[in-house]
């Protein structure tokens, strides 16, 4: 039968010594959580890079569009003598999408952290684990997948690590 | 002291204790009965704002003390000072998260509220000044029967969007760091309307190394944004003058002065915050002397600046030799509004200076006398920028004194009322300083102090 051994720390040298020791024993991680950034390695950077760029994208596409709808407006739609100002007056069109360019991005962002993160599950099955709610106040949580009859091991090489509680969850 | 625990008292290294001391009042604690008062004294005075708004509304703005001459008064006055205000929550934020100032975690949170409601009271005010504020969304580009789109020449227009982008911007800048202390308040034990309200905006989050990843990604992504952005927005409000022709306002230093000028207003009203959340909320431990220092600091470096801004401007006027230049810097010093003049020096470039003094950067009566100083300073250089310029423009026919009405002061002194009527209300709904960077800190002072 497939177990969890889910263990808590309480800081994050014993989260990273707890995280090692598992790799080194060639335990699969289930699951990681930590009440604060922590960067274990690459875990997470194939989510996280794209971010950016998809930020800069919707802002550039987003300021681009709107400076060619101000440039329709102005000189297409309703062409309108300001003082003999040129109609397409570049100078002071930039401002308005140079800032909507720059919300754009922002909502851009965040889009592309919601899908990436893949956040909005408000309903997780890590939810159901009383460790992983203290996790995002005060503990760091390993979660590493077992077997029932190897469970002890599992639960004593966290302990070695310096678990300061663990267990094993059946499913 | 190593420098991580200089922001953070020992007892703080617990993240338990963190979440307590944040968390706590929110979801377990009753509302004192300071805060009761406090809410319904704001409250009140938000009232009289908003009788006095019905009244403009009413009988439109002959009601102000706005005449031909000085069109603009108060409104605008209002709305540069308090975008000014604005301005600092954000730029603050992002400029101290990129240059990684681990002083930023007690401060960050409260400043970006700041900045969400000051300028959203900001956008207010150009409504309000429009005469007919229900045709307001005319500056939205939007198909109309009458084939119009909205003058992109046009100072208000730059406004509109200034506004719009920087307050959307602002808040979602503002919600991402939210997050994880959402979850935290969402876990914690508590009443379950709240948990299931702060649940919901939490969005699921779970804390795990791949999305606090992308959630650091992101706020890196944000405050680079933010930093130009914010810049941007104050300079547009600079623009409004710099654009025009009235001697005073044609300076190309107004932008950058303007600039500097918000930051300055905004970092005053974060010290007043900072002195009434750490005493009111208990906080002392984490917004320490140190965090003041520092604030101090920035005050003394920007009431520098704004000293530096004005001798630019009074010298550009010397040496242009344009008359109208010269009339306008001599009813600076000794016309009308003379008084308000050796006021903003007093409040914007003379008090600061106490801060050269280490111990003066660690007295709360002080920082409160000089914080309060730059925030009256700073309005008295919003309305100088409008009543001087104004009321002795190009034709001396023209000149006409402008003397702000009771209806104006009613307007004002409402707006004050609804920002501390709206921050009541957040301190009771929102962690104001955010927990998982005070847990990251305390983690790396616990480090140092070992």
């Amino acid at each position: 039968m497939t177990a969890l051994a889910i263990a808590s720390f309480a800081d994050e040298a014993a989260f990273r010594a707890g995280v090692a020791k598992a790799d080194e024993a060639g335990r699969r991680v289930v699951g990681l959580w930590s009440p604060y950034p922590v960067e274990i390695g690459a875990i997470g950077e194939e989510m996280a890079a794209p971010i950016a760029w998809i930020a800069i994208a919707g802002g550039l596409a987003a300021a681009f569009l709107f400076y060619g709808f101000i440039w329709w407006t102005a000189t297409q739609s309703y062409p309108f003598d300001s003082g003999g100002r040129p109609l397409h007056s570049w100078q002071v069109f930039l401002i308005a999408p140079i800032e909507f360019g720059a919300l754009a991005a922002g909502v851009a962002g965040m889009i592309a952290f919601i899908v990436r993160a893949r956040l909005t599950r408000l309903h997780h099955p890590a939810f159901d684990i009383a460790e992983v709610e203290r996790a995002s106040s005060e503990h760091f949580v390993i979660a590493l997948a077992c077997d029932a009859d190897d469970g002890g091991d599992v639960l004593a090489l966290l302990a070695d690590a310096g678990a300061v509680h663990s267990r094993m969850v059946t499913r | 002291m190593s420098d991580a625990a200089r922001w953070l008292l020992p007892s703080m290294f617990d993240h338990k204790a963190i979440t307590d001391a944040i968390a706590g009042p929110l979801v377990e604690g009753k509302a004192g009965k300071r805060w009761w008062i406090a809410v319904l004294i704001s409250l009140a005075v938000t009232g009289i704002g908003v009788i006095a708004t019905g009244i403009s509304f009413a009988y439109g703005p002959g009601m102000w003390g706005n005449n031909s001459a000085v069109v603009w008064g108060f409104p605008i006055a209002n709305y540069v000072w308090w975008i000014g205000i604005g301005n600092a929550g954000t730029l603050i934020s992002a400029l101290l998260l990129l240059t990684r100032q681990k002083w930023r975690n007690a401060i960050n949170r409260f400043a970006e509220a700041m900045t969400i409601l000051a300028v959203s009271i900001a956008g207010l005010f150009p409504i309000i000044h429009l005469g007919r504020p229900m045709y307001f969304y005319w500056m939205a580009p939007y198909p109309n029967t009458m084939g119009l789109w909205p003058q992109w020449r046009s100072a208000l227009v730059w406004d509109f969007w200034a506004i719009l982008s920087y307050l959307l911007f602002s808040l979602i800048f503002f919600y991402l760091g939210l997050i994880p202390d959402l979850a935290t308040l969402r876990d914690r034990e508590g009443p379950s309307h709240w948990r299931r309200i702060w649940g919901a905006f939490a969005l699921g989050w779970q804390g795990t190394p791949a999305q606090w990843r992308s959630h650091q990604r992101l706020q890196r992504v944000m405050a680079v944004i933010a930093t130009p952005l914010v810049c941007s927005v104050h300079s547009i409000v600079g623009l409004d003058f710099a654009a025009s022709l009235m001697p005073g306002w044609t300076e190309s230093v107004f932008p950058p002065y303007f600039v500097v000028g918000a930051y300055f207003s905004g970092f005053a009203m974060v010290v007043l915050l900072a002195l009434v959340i750490r005493s009111a909320l208990g906080l002392e431990a984490m917004i320490r002397p140190a965090h003041l220092d520092a604030c101090a600091k920035m005050l003394l470096a920007a009431g520098s600046v704004m000293l530096l801004s004005y001798g630019s401007e009074w010298m550009s006027a010397l040496w242009t030799g344009e008359a109208a230049d010269l009339r306008f810097l001599r009813f600076s010093f000794t016309g009308t509004y003379s008084g308000l003049t050796y006021g903003m020096i007093l409040g914007n470039c003379l008090l600061p200076q106490l801060f050269w003094s280490p111990a003066l950067r660690r007295s709360v009566p002080v920082l409160v006398i000089v914080s309060a100083g730059v925030l009256f300073g700073m309005y008295f250089e919003r309305i100088l920028i409008i009543c001087n310029t104004l009321s002795i423009g190009y034709e001396p026919a023209a000149w006409t004194l402008y003397v702000p009405t009771l209806v104006d002061f009613a307007i004002l002194l409402g707006t004050g009322g609804l920002f501390v009527f709206a921050f009541l209300l957040l301190s009771r709904v929102i962690p104001l300083v955010p927990m998982y960077e005070i847990r990251e800190l305390a983690e790396v002072a616990k480090g140092e102090v070992r």
